[in-house]
Formats: structure tokens, sequence, C-alpha cells
């Protein structure tokens, strides 16, 4: 089954087109990369996808439903998804602890006024700061972290959002923008175990990458876009040895 | 001693005033990251809706500031709904923002000068009733204490709300990112609305202080805006203790001013001050 699925997508930037009539499917429970040069659309993609743009044309469907004409952004942890940024978006003047308990934030104002977070929530917390090694940073500010600690946290975040105890918050579907761009060997160590562990759980994953080794040691289908356009797909091993994908990837 | 405990007191007393409009304008931007000149036309609802209450039907004095305080805060919830959550979905510039919110002030006092007319008003039924504390030297009324201490008890429940509550995580992760805060689940629309609410709130409070105090005027709240809003750029946009700071040196240079020089100078002084700021210390005493 697919986990979301593209129809004749398109989105444009006054008039240039970013994304240009994509039909694409992201099966469940499989890791599925997208590859392709700088500018080919992979970023708006994910865009359109998570809800932060809407599509010019065509429809997206997720998890078998009807047919939409893009999701809003505040509709997007509702059906499920989650992202992280190429250029990581954190809430920068809170603690790391409380980047993370906002997300399992009891949604009822009032009772968010007076009720305290429980320990299930303080649990869930320290289980995910520590699984990317920030329990220790939990009380510095997202600002104040370095580089790699911000796309850990980033992580984290995501990781927050499966199996929180809050109405229809149980994230199925992550989407991931070059998490691995200049990390260290461990943090990326980390973030692969993390992707392998979502996928042992049935979640569906989109990982955008450049790096061909982590793309072959983690994805099931690989997508390579050109121009807004699909290129070619399958398993990786085999796109990666057609001629017009090393063309248009490394034939500069 | 002679008057300068008495300049003191009147420095303090306007600091706390400022302050109060300044928390509440604040708090609005630091989410929404629009300056809402409407926020001064909800300190005339607050003090209108008191004399209306209090004044015209009679009733109890704490009761009818309760529900004039609530009916600030709801008509400023409103505001939002029907106008800046629209603005909001539209993806208006901020232009666009000050220019509705401005529009707003302008209509809000209009209706008030037709409802009540353009009269001056006061709220205190006789004023050789009110009693009066002499503290060093200098001379505070009642209403005067009441203003100071409603300013701190602001300043402590608001920064204990944004601080320790999941609410005030909640407007905390709005006010840095409201996309992100959308996209992990964060009803966005919903903790604004109520960052209108407690905002308003707090500006029909100050409403009703003011008419206490000097009394009530269907455009006082431009005025009170101005200050506010000096004082929240003086003391840092964004951060709580910095309005609360800027209020109050804003409060002591206006009345140190007028002393010095006189009364024709206040607000020229606070604009000085604005200005002194804008060029040197554009990030205000406190950097958020």
């Amino acid at each position: 089954m697919d986990a979301i699925r593209t129809k004749e997508l398109h989105k444009h930037f006054s008039g240039v087109a970013a994304i240009d009539g994509l039909s694409v499917a992201f099966e469940q429970g499989k890791v599925t990369g997208v590859v392709g040069p700088n500018g080919s659309g992979k970023t708006t993609l994910v865009n359109v996808l998570s809800g932060m743009l809407p599509p010019t044309a065509g429809v997206m469907v997720i998890g078998g439903e009807r047919e939409m004409k893009g999701l809003r952004a505040s509709d997007t942890a509702y059906h499920g998804i989650t992202r992280t940024f190429q250029e990581v978006r954190l809430f920068e003047q809170m603690t790391v602890l409380d980047n993370i308990l906002v997300v399992l934030t009891e949604r009822s104002v009032w009772g968010s006024l007076f009720e305290r977070h429980n320990a299930g929530h303080m649990k869930k917390v320290e289980t995910v700061l520590t699984r990317v090694g920030l329990w220790e940073k939990r009380s510095q500010l997202a600002h104040n972290l370095s580089y790699g600690q911000r796309k850990l946290l980033e992580i984290a975040r995501v990781l927050a959002m499966t199996h929180s105890d809050h109405i229809g918050q149980d994230a199925s579907i992550f989407l991931f923008d070059e998490p691995f761009a200049g990390l260290f060997p461990e943090m990326i160590k980390v973030i692969v175990s993390v992707i392998k562990e979502l996928k042992e759980a049935g979640k569906t994953v989109i990982l955008i990458e450049h790096n061909m080794n982590l793309i072959r040691e983690l994805c099931d289908h690989l997508i390579v876009m050109d121009s807004g356009k699909l290129l070619a797909e399958g398993k990786p091993d085999h796109v990666l040895a057609k001629r017009e994908v090393i063309e248009a990837y490394l034939g500069e | 001693m002679g008057i300068i405990p008495q300049i003191i007191a009147n420095s303090i007393i306007a600091g706390a005033i400022y302050a109060l409009i300044a928390l509440g304008f604040n708090l609005i931007y630091r989410t929404t990251k629009f300056f809402n000149l409407a926020h001064g036309a909800l300190t005339v609802v607050g003090g209108y809706a008191m004399f209306f209450l209090y004044k015209e039907l009679g009733w109890n004095v704490y009761a009818s500031a309760v529900l004039a305080i609530v009916f600030a805060g709801f008509v400023g919830y409103i505001l939002d709904k029907a106008i800046f959550r629209q603005l909001r979905l539209r993806k208006a510039s901020q232009m666009v923002f000050l220019v509705a919110s401005l529009g707003l002030l302008t209509v809000i006092q209009a209706i008030i000068a037709i409802l009540f007319t353009s009269q001056f008003q006061t709220l205190a039924n006789n004023s050789t009733e009110s009693r009066v504390y002499t503290i060093a030297g200098g001379i505070i009324t009642q209403t005067q204490a009441i203003i100071l201490i409603c300013g701190i008890v602001v300043l402590a429940l608001l920064t204990l709300m944004l601080k320790k509550t999941m609410f005030g995580r909640a407007v905390n992760a709005v006010s840095d990112d409201e996309e992100v805060s959308k996209m992990v689940g964060i009803h966005t629309d919903k903790i604004i609305g109520w960052v209108f609410f407690i905002g308003s709130a707090i500006a029909g409070l100050s409403g009703i202080l003011v008419g206490f105090d000097t009394g009530l005027e269907p455009t006082m709240g431009m005025h009170l805006l101005l200050k506010g809003v000096i004082a929240a750029i003086i003391g840092g946009v964004g951060t709580m203790h910095g309005a609360f700071a800027g209020a109050f040196l804003l409060g002591f240079a206006e009345n140190f001013g007028v002393w010095q020089f006189s009364g024709e100078w206040k607000d020229a002084i606070a604009f000085i001050i604005l200005i002194i700021f804008l060029l040197f210390r554009p990030q205000g005493i406190f950097k958020k």
C-alpha cells in the first residue's frame, strides 16, 4: 500500500516549474530515497508533501484516503506526517527539553494553563533525547547548540511525534531533508539507526540525501528527480547504475 | 526632602500604567509579530465597559471590574478571529496588519464616542473618599497603590504562565516559529486567540485603572498605546521584564523632565528617549 502518493503534481514559483507533473508513490513501511541534482525540486516536493506549500496543480493521496489538493500545515500532524528541515528549524529561544515537551503538550488551553506535564511526558522526553544523545544538554537553549546537535534535536522532535498519548498524533510518515549533511560519523550513525528503527516499526520514511553509500544502505526504493520531473525509479543499485541517472547527477 | 519623593511616586505610578499596556502589547507582539495598534482601543473598551456597569447600571465595583476585563479580552479575541486571523490566512504583509489595526483603533474609539459621548468621564465616585498613603514623603492614592500592585502581579503571572505552564510553552513555540508549531500539531490559531484574550484583558484592566486614577476619554487609547509601545521598544521588544523596565524608565524620565522643564515636554521626552534608543540601542535594554 502507498502511504502517500502524488498525481500530476505541479509547483510553480512565479512561472518557473520547481515540480513539473510529478506522479510518485511512497510505499508504506519502506524507506524511499529521493535524489537529484541541486534545484531538481526535492525540497519543494517535501515542502508540498508536508503542507508547507500548496501545489499549483495536481493532487496527493495520503494513506488511501480521498484525493486532496494539497495539505495545510496545521493538518500535517493530524495526517501523521512529520519532517525535518534542510536548514534546521527549532524553537530557538526554548530549552532542549521544552523543544520536545511542547510537542507533547496538552491541547486544551484551559488544561494546559493549569495541568503540569505528567510523568509519561517526561519519560518520553528522556527517551527521545537520550536516543540522540542530548539528554545531558536538556537545559540549554536550542539556540546555543552546535550545528550537529541542532540536527539531532530535530530528529528527537520527530521521534517525539510517535506514540504520543494525545489525539491523532502518531506520526507514520517521516520526511527527512538531508539529515546527514555536514555531520560527524558518530552522529550519522545515530540517525542511520533511527531510520532503521523507524522502518522496523513499520513507518514510512522519505529521505533526501546526496551520499550514495547511505542511500544504498538505507533505501528500499529510489526516486531520481531532474528539473522537477521523475527521471528514474526502482531499486537503488539498479537505478544508480542507469546511464541517464549518472549523466544527470554526475555529468557536469 | 522637598518635592523629589512625590516625583518618584508619580514616576512609579506612571511606570506601572505604561507597564500594564506594554506587557499586553508585548505578549501579542511576540506571538504574532505585528504591531497591534488596536491594543490601545481595548483600554478604552475596558474603561467604558466599567463605566457602563459601575456608574450607569450601579453594579458592585468588583463584579463590574471582572466583567469589564473579561469583556475587553473577549473583544480582543473577536478582533483576532474576525480580522487578524483572516489576514494571517491571506499571508498579509506587516504593513497591512499595521494599517488594519490602526483602522480598528479609530473605529472602536469612534463607536465608544458615539455611545458615551466624547466628554471626559471619571470612574471614581468622590475623590475625597479616596484613601491616601504617605510613603517616605510622597503621597499615593489608594487607586495608585492598586495600579502599582496590578502591574507587579500581572508581570509575575505572565512570567509564570510563559515559563511554567504547558500553555506558555506553546505560546513560546508559536512566537519562535509559527509554521513549525503548526506542523508539530500545536493549534496555533487557538493559542493566538487566547493570547489576544489575555493581552486585551490586561489592556482592559489598564483602562479601568486609568479611569479611576485620572478619567476616561474615547481617544485615550492612542495616547496610552504610544507610551506602552515606547516602553516595549526601549525595554526590548518581546521580553516581558524588558517591557516592565522600559515602562518605569519612561515613567521616571517623563516625570523628572516635567519637573525640570514644563508639562508640555512630557510627550516630547517620551519620543526623544525612543529616538535615542532607536539610534544607539535599537535592541532595547534587554535583548531577546
